[in-house]
């Protein structure tokens, strides 16, 4: 086999089992390999590990396991392999968002709540819409919050003014809540979700 | 004597323990804020008391209590079924929260934690009381969950102090204090040591911790177990047991049990009851890649009184239908046919790595490997297509009624409102806050 296609079926594996740790949050066991790269013998996927542990792509602990190194962290990876240049797909998508990371900023802090009523109409959230709401942050100016006025809870605008604030819907059928005694913020609106199908 | 330190040094090591107050109400206090300042149970599903609120508490509601004696001590209480879901996801959120400031969290329990704060102090410029009070305040402003702490530099005195104050309590024991903390505190209160050995060591006129900590090593080696002694080192702030961070990956054992409403005296239904737990011990233990090697069985009545029985097996395993003969001897030994029964159990114990197996000369070694085959086409399938998708006949009888019929067969109300998307089996991995708005 020329080389350039034996580092390319090298990388292939690689990438088959750094998509197994990345899917599953833990590396394949032998068999588990022998299946994903179709390797007929444990010995051949003993092989394997070997050479990918001499290339400090994954190593091994006390009791034989697999533990990922680099191929936790695939850019590092490239460098490793030995021929051929790295695909620039693989090296762009490294540095993407997912739709989690876009829509939540503190995933330890972020609630769902599912939408009843329509004061936030004209702003673009509709009853049964799934908005995120973050909780432990201070509202600015203009935020949308989830807020409990006088025993009453509430999602509307939270407008400054002056000394107080003033909690203004988005739906001209309901009017602005000045908060008489009491006002507490659960938490902050970051996202509005809305499927479809 | 008594005002004497124990130790000179106030802070050798700084470890940090943290449990959640009445944490499976709480979180449903978090998510409803109407139940606030309101008697609120959990386990209505089990018919006695999962976790009781604080104000369920202040009404004399206990842990275990059966929810018709509940109604007696406190009529105006709410009852609500275990969403262990949400509970499961706010615990992950809690260890998260902890890991911003050290990466030594030790996830000891679903609301508990130990974390090791040596050396952090420069890091957060600020003393280990700080931090400590920083970690109460964002876990109960992030979460709405409010939790109390003890702070020490053993694992043994940190637990003393998260128990010294409760709920949203803050104790710090630094070693020149140790003693005044344990001073009152009856030996059996501390972490470790049972109604037995504090039996024991009050023959030798040990009542209280300190005093159990002022005796001399002599008299620990003598008398005691390894266990104690390293109890007795910890209480003199020396430090043996450490923070263990890795993430739980082999198990000494794994059990599954579940209550029925109601009891059943129907051997078929009580005996499927049992090959679903074992079903669904044997599913974790194939998910984890470890064998059995014993199974212990066990039945409860509706009068609460338990019987097991263990058995050894030929070689490990963690296939059902490996297991199903000794499942069916083990019923047919502990059952009555005139008792009705609310819970079945059974336990994967002597556990070992899947690949260790060993086969004994009697084996059939093509039935085995067509075994493994088709249990990996089996996870294969629950993976794609949610759990019980296929399953053993024997369990089959489970399925003639609810695990729980009538009031206690309410269920989550997280599992029944879903967003478009979700279903039964998988929903957003995401708490939902129930507010109408």
């Amino acid at each position: 086999m020329p080389v350039s296609e034996k580092s390319d079926a090298l990388r292939e594996r690689i990438r088959t089992i750094a998509a197994f740790y990345h899917r599953k949050g833990r590396m394949p066991s032998f068999s588990e390999i022998a299946e994903m790269t179709g390797m007929r013998s444990k010995n051949a996927v003993y092989k394997l590990v070997n050479r990918l542990e001499r290339m400090k792509v994954l190593e091994r602990d006390e009791k034989g396991r697999l533990i990922a190194s680099s191929i936790a962290a695939p850019v590092k990876l490239l460098g490793t392999v030995e021929a051929g240049f790295p695909s620039p797909a693989e090296e762009e998508l490294v540095d993407t968002l997912s739709l989690d990371d876009l829509l939540i900023n503190n995933p330890d802090a972020t609630f769902l709540l599912k939408v009843s009523g329509d004061s936030m109409s004209e702003a673009g959230i509709l009853p049964g819409d799934m908005v995120l709401v973050e909780r432990g942050v201070e509202p600015k100016n203009g935020d949308i919050v989830i807020a409990e006025v006088d025993g009453e809870w509430t999602m509307k605008y939270i407008k400054k003014r002056g000394e107080g604030v003033v909690l203004v819907p988005a739906n001209s059928r309901y009017q602005p809540i000045r908060p008489k005694k009491e006002l507490t913020i659960a938490g902050v609106v970051t996202a509005v979700v809305r499927k479809y199908r | 004597m008594d005002n004497q330190s124990i130790m000179i040094h106030s802070w050798p090591r700084a470890v940090l323990h943290l449990d959640a107050d009445a944490f499976f109400a709480s979180c449903e206090q978090a998510l409803h804020p109407e139940l606030r300042g309101k008697p609120v149970v959990t386990g209505k599903e089990r018919g006695i008391v999962a976790a009781a609120s604080y104000e369920a508490k202040a009404r004399g509601v206990k842990r275990g209590m059966s929810l018709y004696e509940v109604r007696r001590v406190c009529p105006e209480i709410i009852v609500l079924p275990s969403d262990y879901e949400t509970y499961s996801l706010f615990s992950l959120r809690m260890f998260g929260i902890l890991r911003r400031f050290s990466p030594d969290v030790e996830e000891y329990s679903i609301d508990e934690a130990f974390v090791d704060l040596t050396g952090l102090r420069r890091h957060f410029h600020g003393s280990y009381e700080t931090i400590a009070r920083t970690i109460q305040e964002t876990v109960e402003s992030e979460l709405g969950l409010t939790v109390s702490i003890g702070l020490s530099i053993t694992k043994v005195l940190a637990k003393i102090g998260s128990r010294h104050a409760k709920p949203r309590g803050l104790t710090v024991i630094p070693g020149r204090d140790i003693h005044r903390y344990l001073q009152d505190l009856p030996v059996d209160k501390i972490w470790g040591i049972g109604p037995n050995t504090a039996a024991f060591l009050r023959k030798f006129g040990v009542a209280t911790a300190l005093q159990f900590a002022r005796k001399d090593e002599r008299f620990i080696a003598s008398h005691l177990s390894k266990p104690y002694r390293e109890i007795w080192h910890e209480l003199n702030g020396r430090s043996v047991y450490p923070v263990v961070t890795d993430a739980k990956t082999s198990y000494q054992s794994i059990s599954k049990a579940k209550t029925f409403t109601p009891p059943s005296r129907d051997a078929t239904f009580v005996f499927a009851q049992l090959a679903k737990n074992l079903e669904n011990a044997c599913i974790k233990a194939r998910r984890y890649h470890i064998a059995a090697t014993r199974l212990i069985v066990f039945l409860r009545t509706q009068e609460f009184r338990n019987t097991g029985v263990e058995i050894t097996l030929s070689r490990p395993t963690s296939y059902p239908a490996d297991l199903f003969r000794a499942l069916r001897e083990g019923f047919q030994y502990l059952y009555e046919p005139r008792s009705s029964y609310r819970q079945t159990g059974v336990v994967l114990a002597g556990l070992v790595p899947e690949r260790e197996t060993q086969y004994t000369l009697f084996d059939d070694h093509a039935k085995i490997d067509k075994m493994s085959r088709i249990y990996r086409a089996i996870d294969t399938l629950s993976e794609k297509f949610g759990k019980y998708m296929v399953h053993h006949a024997a369990s089959l009888p489970t399925k003639r009624q609810a695990q729980h019929e009538g009031e206690r067969g309410d269920i989550p109300a997280r599992t029944e409102d879903l967003f478009k998307g979700e279903n039964r089996r998988q929903r957003l991995g995401i708490p939902v806050l129930n507010i109408g708005v």
